[in-house]
């Protein structure tokens, strides 16, 4: 049960960087493109993340089930 | 009488919670210090969604569903007879039979009302009708009809042999199934209650600002048709997750018959396209209560509807027809006796389509203001959608050819699906053009090519479909020369129809309008009369239905000597279908292959087991 | 497909695999949703661009932390659960509820102290995005309490784990929502 429990926890914190990266971003960053650049590029990490290591997407095509 | 105690119950606990939640959001208004809290249309929003939990609760939900949230036995009653088709059946040929009676007294509902606007549009000038009631009359014509096409086909006839075909004991997920069509009801209470506020003024497609100012029946149609999108959303994934999962061994994707493909295209249309309906409707309500969408006077733009509405409505006609193609191909093949002609070319017809349905919706809006330079993408993406259709065309054509064509009533429908649809095709070509489009826009050859793609493809499949496997669902067999008359009875009367109602729209006449120019009455009244012709044919099909259901004779397991699993096991199927669960070893259309077979029975069938010969067929 | 399995020469009756046609129903689901929440996004950049009103900055950070916090201790729940740990398990369901209602408070004192109205666009847009969203947060506090008072009683373990993986799944697919609808309604200019 480590393994995973630290898992989350390297996403946790991973997570909160680019929620602050996208922040910043949002409030530091006047070129229109570069801010837009990074903060969807934040969003859509942050979005993979959760996908894969908390919702377990490859658990789909995975044919024999094991936790 | 278990069933009749049920269904009165649920009625009544959805009428609790109906007043329930227009009280509940009363007192909340209150609460909040509104100066009316009775006032609202939110309060039919809260009365409504009280209204219609309570009733699938009420129907069965709760024993069978409900209690398991709260960690509680759950309990199944399984009701013999006629009782089942009134209860919360998992059974898939249950609500199979249950979606498509629903759906054929709704179909024949609106086709009165059809034939109301008919009688009112024989001559110019109002005989009938008022103007309001003349849309009242139409939009509900268009709705329940546009509900019918969504939902008898996949609901009915997919329902019911879906599971059948692939060889499973019923659906993946059994219990949504049931609420699937559970929540039909409301939505016709819904619907039909619409000309008791007034009527809905807005045709099918409730396009604002109209659609926000009119009258309170909006809401009821709103909330009805966000119910009827959930109803086909779950509907279609339980489809999906049917066909991945629940394929008997050996049937893999090569092997499935083309309906089951046409089902699964259909069901990821559906799943994936009818939040915008839903979407745009919620929205709608949510301008009459003062949000500002699509109002331009602060800051809203009306189109934003279109494309939201469009975004599904338009994907919306291949979830109505695409099941009706993959019926055409299907029968076309058995009734030939031939392998199906290129199928691996229309299982990619079938998936091209449905990749194509999400990027061609703004050909609905050529004129309606959207910036000029989208004509052109979607011009070329709807002219795109031909390639995929002609693909099944070919198909179809090429499986008739040299074929030994058994014209039996089913046969006969699916070959008036291939006819009636090139006409279909061949008209849209003037719509999808932009300066064709420009012309027709809106007149009566809209309404002739819609019909003659979605009841000339679709309907005409459905029907097909009730011949095809009315002796198996129930177990007995209609008069076939009824069958024929009503054939030719409804595809003469439908093509003078429709046929015809080119024409004025040729002209200019303008579709949803109660009232024309003078000069084009005697076109109109030929069209009326022709229109009382296609309706009084369903009198037959009426009649050969239910007399032959009670009266007919007892079928045989598989009356068309056709190879699919369907028709492997009695008529009407068992509980769970098969005696054993079958291994698939080969294609389902090889009729005429030296030693094929399409699938065996591992253990050898019991002493009651009366079907046919495992393999089946030629 | 990719969601295909293998079973086609599987010998006998297939013994289907429940656990992965519930799942494979979720993941359908979430798409269908996804669906939804991308019209509003996309409603939202057209009738209003990349304007936006003034919102409390600070709020919308602290919500958004609050958020994905919760997804991290649902995360936590679950993986104890499937590994029998029912203690650890519950009360991490616990805190998610937790963060969950302070979540759907904080919306909730957004929208008091909002000095747009709903009759505006952006207030439309704002209104209904996070409306639908907090719905969804709020309909999966709900399911989380059952699951919890399942939960409690030592219901679930790693047998048993599906129903705490599909609330907690649906959990996340919330918060995978709000990823994008904060930067949208929050972070524009």
């Amino acid at each position: 049960m480590r393994k995973p429990m630290q898992t989350g926890l390297i996403v946790a914190a991973i997570l909160a960087v680019l929620t602050i990266t996208e922040y910043l971003f949002a409030t530091h960053v006047d070129d229109d493109l570069i801010r837009f650049l990074g903060i969807s590029v934040s969003a859509v990490g942050k979005a993979a993340l959760i996908v894969y290591y908390f919702m377990h997407i490859y658990r789909l095509w995975r044919p024999q089930e094991a936790h | 009488m278990y069933a009749v105690k049920s269904v009165a119950g649920a009625m009544g606990l959805g009428l609790i919670g109906f007043y329930l939640g227009l009280g509940i959001v009363a007192i909340l208004r209150w609460l909040f210090g509104y100066p009316d809290p009775w006032g609202g249309e939110i309060n039919i929003i809260g009365g409504w969604v009280l209204g219609v939990f309570l009733w699938l609760m009420g129907i069965g939900m709760w024993g069978q569903w409900g209690r398991e949230w709260f960690g509680l036995k759950t309990y199944q009653r399984n009701l013999p007879g006629w009782q089942r088709y009134f209860t919360f059946n998992t059974d898939h040929k249950v609500i199979g039979i249950q979606y498509l009676v629903t759906f054929m007294v709704v179909f024949f509902l609106a086709g009165a009302l059809a034939m109301l606007m008919r009688a009112e549009l024989a001559q110019s000038g109002n005989q009938f009708l008022s103007n309001g009631q003349y849309n009242g009359t139409m939009g509900l014509h268009g709705i329940l009809m546009v509900a019918v096409a969504v939902a008898a086909v996949i609901g009915g006839i997919g329902n019911y042999a879906v599971p059948l075909m692939i060889g499973a004991r019923d659906m993946a997920f059994p219990r949504l199934n049931a609420l699937t069509f559970w929540l039909v009801p409301p939505v016709a209470v819904g619907l039909l209650a619409t000309p008791f506020l007034g009527g809905i003024e807005h045709g099918w497609t409730a396009y604002p600002p109209l659609a926000i100012r009119t009258n309170s029946a909006q809401v009821l149609f709103s909330l009805s048709i966000i119910t009827f999108g959930l109803t086909s959303i779950l509907g279609a994934l339980n489809f999906i997750a049917t066909i991945i999962y629940m394929r008997a061994p050996g049937l893999s994707w090569g092997r499935l018959p083309i309906f089951v493909w046409s089902m699964f295209a259909t069901s990821w249309v559906a799943l994936l396209y009818t939040q915008g309906f839903a979407a745009a409707l919620f929205l709608v309500l949510l301008d009459r209560l003062g949000f500002s969408f699509f109002d331009p006077a602060t800051g809203g733009d009306p189109l934003l509807y279109q494309h939201v509405f469009w975004f599904y409505s338009h994907p919306a006609v291949y979830i109505m027809v695409l099941p009706g193609f993959g019926l055409a191909l299907e029968l076309i093949a058995h009734f030939s006796r031939k392998p199906l002609f290129a199928y691996k070319y229309a299982v990619a017809a079938f998936l091209g389509i449905l990749g194509l349905s999400g990027v061609v919706w703004a050909h609905h809006m050529f004129t309606s203001g959207m910036p000029n330079y989208l004509h052109g993408p979607f011009l070329v993406a709807t002219e795109l959608i031909s390639v995929p259709t002609g693909l099944i065309f070919l198909s179809a054509l090429g499986t008739i050819w040299l074929g030994r064509l058994w014209l039996k009533p089913p046969m006969l429908f699916a070959l008036a699906v291939i006819f009636n649809f090139a006409c279909g095709g061949v008209t849209g070509i003037f719509l999808a053009d932009v300066p064709t489009d420009i012309h027709l826009q809106d007149t009566y050859f809209v309404v002739a090519h819609f019909h003659y793609t979605i009841v000339g493809g679709e309907i005409f499949a459905l029907f097909a479909a009730i011949y095809y496997y009315f002796p198996k669902m129930t177990g007995r067999m209609y008069s076939e020369r009824l069958a024929k008359l009503h054939f030719w009875w409804m595809f003469i009367g439908f093509n003078a129809t429709f046929f015809l109602m080119h024409l004025p729209g040729i002209k200019g006449m303008n579709r949803r309008i109660a009232d024309f120019q003078s000069e084009l009455d005697p076109l109109n009244f030929t069209i009326s009369l022709a229109a009382f012709f296609l309706g009084a044919s369903f009198l037959v099909f009426i009649w050969n239905m239910v007399y032959s259901w009670v009266r007919g004779p007892v079928a045989e397991a598989n009356p068309w000597r056709v190879r699919t699993l369907e028709w492997q096991t009695t008529s009407p199927p068992p509980h769970e279908n098969f005696p054993s669960i079958p291994v698939v070893r080969g294609g389902p259309y090889d009729y005429g292959v030296p030693g094929s077979i399409h699938a065996t029975f591992p253990s050898a069938p019991s002493a009651g087991f009366a079907g046919a010969p495992a393999g089946g067929g030629q | 497909m990719a969601l295909a399995t293998a079973h086609q020469e599987a010998a006998h009756a297939p013994a289907y695999n429940h656990l992965a046609i519930n799942r494979a129903g979720l993941w359908l689901f979430f798409f269908s949703e996804t669906i939804l929440f991308g019209l509003l996004l996309s409603a939202r950049f057209y009738l209003e661009g990349i304007h936006r009103e003034e919102l409390n900055q600070f709020l919308g950070l602290l919500i958004t932390i609050v958020l994905l916090l919760s997804s991290v201790t649902a995360y936590t729940a679950e993986t104890a659960i499937e590994h029998d740990n029912k203690k650890v398990g519950s009360w991490y369901l616990f805190f998610t509820i937790l963060l969950g209602l302070i979540f759907a408070g904080g919306v909730a004192f957004e929208w008091s102290i909002a000095h747009f109205h709903r009759s505006e666009s952006f207030g439309s847009v704002f209104f209904t995005m996070t409306g639908v969203h907090a719905t969804h947060v709020v309909t999966g506090v709900f399911m989380l309490i059952l699951v919890w008072a399942q939960a409690l009683r030592g219901r679930y373990g790693s047998k048993n784990a599906w129903p705490v993986s599909a609330v907690v799944m649906y959990w996340h697919f919330v918060d995978v929502v709000w990823v994008f609808y904060y930067p949208a309604l929050y972070l524009t200019k």
